[in-house]
């Protein structure tokens, strides 16, 4: 069984997050993913992994400051839970176990690729 | 700076509330960034971008909303639980599926098939404004003496001329014409019409044109089929056939080929060619009294057919004035003649006037009738098991209508939620009918003798009747056990006391019902039955085995002389006998005054020894008495009773229209000339000295039949080159007298199979039922030493008592319906008691063998395992 589920882009979103701390909103997240990875992100897939990982609990958001370019809205701020941090944690395990376990060789072997 | 404005309401329409805000302010902020960045234009079409990209399920606000304002969840979930009911209880589940789409699939089947029946002639274009003439006979009293569909040659044209509400007047005439084609003579159906044949009805044409076709003499228009098979193209215009005119072979110019005649048409023909009425015929005004085909008229759309008929009257009454007078004078003809009208649509399923002289396939509405009341049966009876099995399975589900009813469900919502499980039973059943419906499309053809194909059933009107046959089904079979399983008592049944009687009268009553049916469907099966066999093996009073019939018109008597020597030749041929061709009927006077109506057969000396008719009293014709041929005649047993005779021989017949009297000099026995629906009419025998025969029997010896026919057909074409040789057995023609009979034979016993089968399913699922319910009960029994034999008598009485009950209702019924059919023959079986017998027998043993083996399944069961569990 899988304990946290995270995909690579909601890791990405999350990490971010993390980045950001205390200013962590749409725009935000969205310029620092493209600026740090050079990657485009859509406001809307964004706005959908956001959705998803505070509907699991990984994020929690409130609602800040609402400025003139906004046309009055208000931020959405999203700071990461425990239970998220937990989940990075268990992501960032694996991961490493995971490299641990390769044989030093496998990784030093320039074979073409071969299918 | 504002972003455009419709993709912006659009976000805000689809986005949702929770997330609508922050977002809009993300895209507002990134908005007025990247003008500043790349002007408004690239902002504008980014933004658009954004809001599409936005556009996903995770943003989308949930179609439920915060309120559910439809009860789609509940729906979704009372489908759920009634698919899962399905696939618990297999065995139930098949046994109603099954049966509703049998009961279906026959109610489709006759719906398309009374479709068909009434769309009869209705695809001519002009068809609303398309009426036959027909007449009434009407007696001096007032009562109607007959009603006929024919008229002659005056009518049409006659009316025509003097009535302006008719605008065409096209009569129609079958006629049987001989054809050479490729040196091969036959005889082929041709109808003579009038030239605007190709006008008033709608059969369109591959070639030629519609309104010239006819206009010559010596044209002729072919079917495309035909077309194909003569010249193999349907581009035949100008082609020749050539067909025999008095008594040479003429051309015949191919002028028209139209469409194949579409099957739901009562005009039916290969070949039309142009009616010809001579000068001769048009001038004497008795044609007003000779009847032999039809006419077709068509109005002007306004025009009232009520006022046409009285104008109709009166044109008759003015123009045969002098006809009329002189019909009463010769022939003491009283009754009067209404001319009616008739629409073309009326013409199929006409009782009064039907569809004959050269009109095909015309039908008794009575067939559309006891077709649908059959499929009714079938489908009664699968709705009699679907509502039996969910009562007598409700035990199973009382705990969950408890639940449902303490946590809030109603009477509604439970009636509910068992009506849309019998939907989705019903659309089960609907489906798989649909599936099979064209598998069973051609055996059901053969048995209606329709040409039904998969085409006639995409229409939307037929579809329509089979949604409302679905909806229909699925209320009959649901409301019932809805209404009984949503009025369980909670308490009841949470309380674990529950039981739900199975002494319900109701489903008692239910399957007195489906046994009524099929006993009622299997005595009138064995009756039909035992008529059709009386019918075909009836000693029909002389012998008709062997016996070929040759037709040659005309044969005289040297062409006779060569013809039966050549024949006689042959050891095989025991015989040669010439007849009239026909039927020929007529009038003659006896002691002095009394008329009497008879048929008559002109015939030799050899024709009553070839086909076995003994004479009773007097002497056979002879070639011995000279004057046989001019004054003799033989009479049969009927004609000296009508008569009146004591001693019959010597008597005098007096054909007093043209002056001929005749002695009497022998009587025949009684034999069946006719079908065996009528009694034995008064029927005479005489010779002339110079008659021209139109038949000639042929009495073979049995042995090596084919080979005596082909010898026959050769000695034939080598005599009469230009005429069709044709022959036909005696005793098959007999036979096909009775082809209804055996159609309608098949039909019941198919029905009575089906019904039979469905009930017994629907008893097997209840006897399931029964001994699912009583387990521990048995269990108990078993325990205490009951046998076997006790615990299957102990199940399986009720269900045959209810199985004999049934044929309280079903015998008085049966009885009732085969008399009244029987009485429509002069020669029947009774209704007899080895009927009833053999359907008990039948019925008991079928229901018997379903039942017990159920009851001998649970009296088997180790009772252990029933009373284990608690």
């Amino acid at each position: 069984m899988k304990k946290y589920q995270l995909g690579e882009f909601e890791e990405v979103v999350m990490l971010t997050v993390g980045v950001l701390y205390k200013d962590a909103y749409g725009v935000s997240i969205k310029k620092e993913i493209e600026s740090r990875l050079k990657r485009n992100v859509s406001v809307g897939a964004l706005q959908t992994a956001l959705g998803r990982l505070e509907n699991k609990g990984y994020l929690k958001s409130y609602e800040g400051e609402a400025t003139e370019e906004r046309a009055g809205r208000p931020k959405k701020y999203f700071q990461i839970t425990a239970y998220g941090k937990k989940a990075l944690e268990y992501t960032k395990e694996t991961r490493e176990e995971l490299w641990n376990a390769i044989p030093k060789m496998a990784l030093n072997v320039k074979v073409v690729a071969s299918y | 700076m504002h972003p455009p404005k419709l993709p912006l309401h659009f976000f805000r329409w689809f986005c949702h509330p929770k997330l609508r805000d922050s977002i809009e302010g993300d895209l507002m902020e990134l908005y007025n960034e990247r003008i500043n960045e790349m002007g408004k234009r690239k902002a504008d079409l980014k933004f658009i971008g954004d809001v599409l990209l936005l556009f996903r399920p995770g943003i989308i606000k949930p179609t439920e909303g915060y309120k559910n304002l439809n009860d789609y969840g509940m729906f979704k979930s009372y489908f759920k639980i009634g698919w899962r009911n399905l696939i618990k209880n297999k065995g139930y589940a098949f046994i109603n599926i099954g049966g509703l789409a049998l009961g279906m699939m026959a109610t489709m089947l006759i719906l398309l098939y009374i479709q068909d029946e009434r769309s009869y002639d209705s695809f001519h274009s002009n068809s609303p404004v398309i009426y036959r003439i027909v007449t009434d006979w009407v007696n001096p009293d007032g009562s109607v003496r007959q009603h006929d569909g024919t008229t002659g040659h005056f009518q049409g044209p006659k009316f025509m001329e003097k009535i302006p509400e008719i605008v065409r007047a096209v009569r129609l005439q079958e006629n049987m014409m001989t054809f050479k084609i490729n040196n091969e003579v036959s005889d082929l159906t041709v109808f003579k019409v009038d030239s605007d044949f190709f006008e008033m009805f709608s059969f369109p044409m591959l070639a030629g044109n519609p309104k010239t076709a006819l206009k010559q003499p010596g044209s002729i228009v072919i079917t495309e089929e035909k077309a194909r098979l003569y010249f193999n193209t349907t581009e035949a215009i100008g082609k020749t056939l050539d067909i025999k005119v008095d008594s040479t072979f003429h051309p015949y110019q191919v002028t028209g080929v139209v469409r194949n005649i579409p099957s739901n048409s009562s005009i039916k023909f290969d070949f039309v060619v142009p009616n010809i009425v001579s000068k001769d015929e048009y001038a004497s005004d008795e044609n007003w009294f000779n009847f032999f085909q039809n006419t077709f008229i068509e109005l002007h759309p306004s025009s009232d057919p009520r006022v046409v008929e009285e104008k109709m009257k009166k044109v008759y009454e003015a123009d045969a004035s002098v006809a009329i007078r002189m019909m009463k004078e010769k022939y003491n003809v009283t009754e009067k003649t209404n001319y009616l009208l008739q629409p073309i649509s009326d013409l199929h399923l006409s009782k009064l006037y039907t569809a004959s002289n050269g009109l095909k396939d015309a039908s008794d509405p009575m067939y559309s009738y006891i077709l649908s009341g059959i499929a009714l049966f079938i489908l009664l009876i699968a709705c009699i098991n679907f509502v039996n099995l969910s009562i007598a399975n409700s035990l199973q589900r009382a705990k969950e209508i408890g639940v449902r009813k303490v946590v809030g469900g109603s009477k509604i919502n439970l009636t509910i939620q068992f009506l849309s499980e019998s939907f989705v039973i019903c659309f089960l059943a609907f489906a798989l009918a649909i599936i099979f419906l064209p598998i069973c499309l051609p055996i059901f053809n053969s048995l209606a003798v329709k040409s039904l194909s998969f085409a006639n059933l995409i229409n939307a009107k037929l579809m329509l009747y089979y949604f409302i046959l679905f909806a229909a089904t699925g209320l009959l079979a649901g409301l019932y056990p809805a209404f009984i399983l949503s009025g369980f008592n909670p308490v009841k049944t949470l309380y674990g006391r529950f039981r739900f009687s199975g002494k319900s009268f109701l489903q008692r009553s239910l399957v007195v019902v489906q046994f009524s049916l099929a006993a009622f469907l299997i005595m009138a099966t064995i009756t039909i039955y035992s008529q059709f066999d009386f019918l075909t093996t009836y000693d029909l009073g002389y012998d008709d085995k062997d016996l070929v019939m040759v037709s040659k018109y005309p044969i005289t008597k040297n062409q006779l002389k060569v013809f039966k020597e050549a024949l006689e030749a042959n050891p095989n041929i025991l015989g040669v006998a010439p007849v009239n061709g026909g039927e020929w009927r007529t009038v003659a006077k006896v002691n002095s005054e009394q008329e009497i109506k008879f048929q008559y057969n002109i015939v030799d000396h050899a024709y009553l020894p070839l086909v076995k008719i003994p004479v009773v009293v007097g002497r056979s014709f002879s070639p011995e008495f000279t004057g046989d041929d001019s004054n003799s005649v033989l009479v049969n047993e009927a004609f000296v009773k009508e008569a009146g005779w004591k001693d019959p021989i010597g008597q005098t017949v007096n054909f007093w229209y043209r002056n001929q009297k005749y002695n009497v000099v022998g009587v025949v026995k009684n034999h069946h000339f006719n079908s065996l629906s009528q009694g034995i009419a008064p029927q005479l025998f005489l010779q002339k000295p110079d008659q021209i025969f139109g038949k000639v029997f042929i009495k073979l010896s049995g042995k090596n039949n084919q080979e005596t026919l082909t010898y026959i057909e050769k000695t034939f074409k080598a005599q009469f080159p230009d005429f069709t040789y044709s022959y036909k057995f005696k005793d098959d023609e007999n036979k096909q007298q009775y082809q209804l009979e055996a159609r309608w034979n098949k039909i019941v016993l198919v029905s009575s199979a089906l019904t039979v089968l469905i009930s017994c399913i629907g008893l097997l699922g209840l006897a399931a039922l029964a001994g699912e319910r009583r387990a521990k009960e048995i269990g108990i029994r078993k325990v205490l030493g009951a046998s076997i034999i006790n615990i299957t008598k102990l199940l399986s009485i009720n269900f045959l008592l209810m199985v004999f009950l049934s044929f309280a209702f079903a015998i008085p019924a049966a009885y009732f319906a085969s008399d009244r059919w029987l009485s429509t023959y002069a020669y029947r079986v009774n209704f007899s008691y080895w009927t009833i017998a053999l359907t008990l027998l039948i019925t008991v043993g079928i229901s018997l063998i379903t039942v017990c083996s159920q009851a001998i399944r649970t009296a088997l069961a180790n009772p252990v395992k029933s009373l284990r569990t608690e």
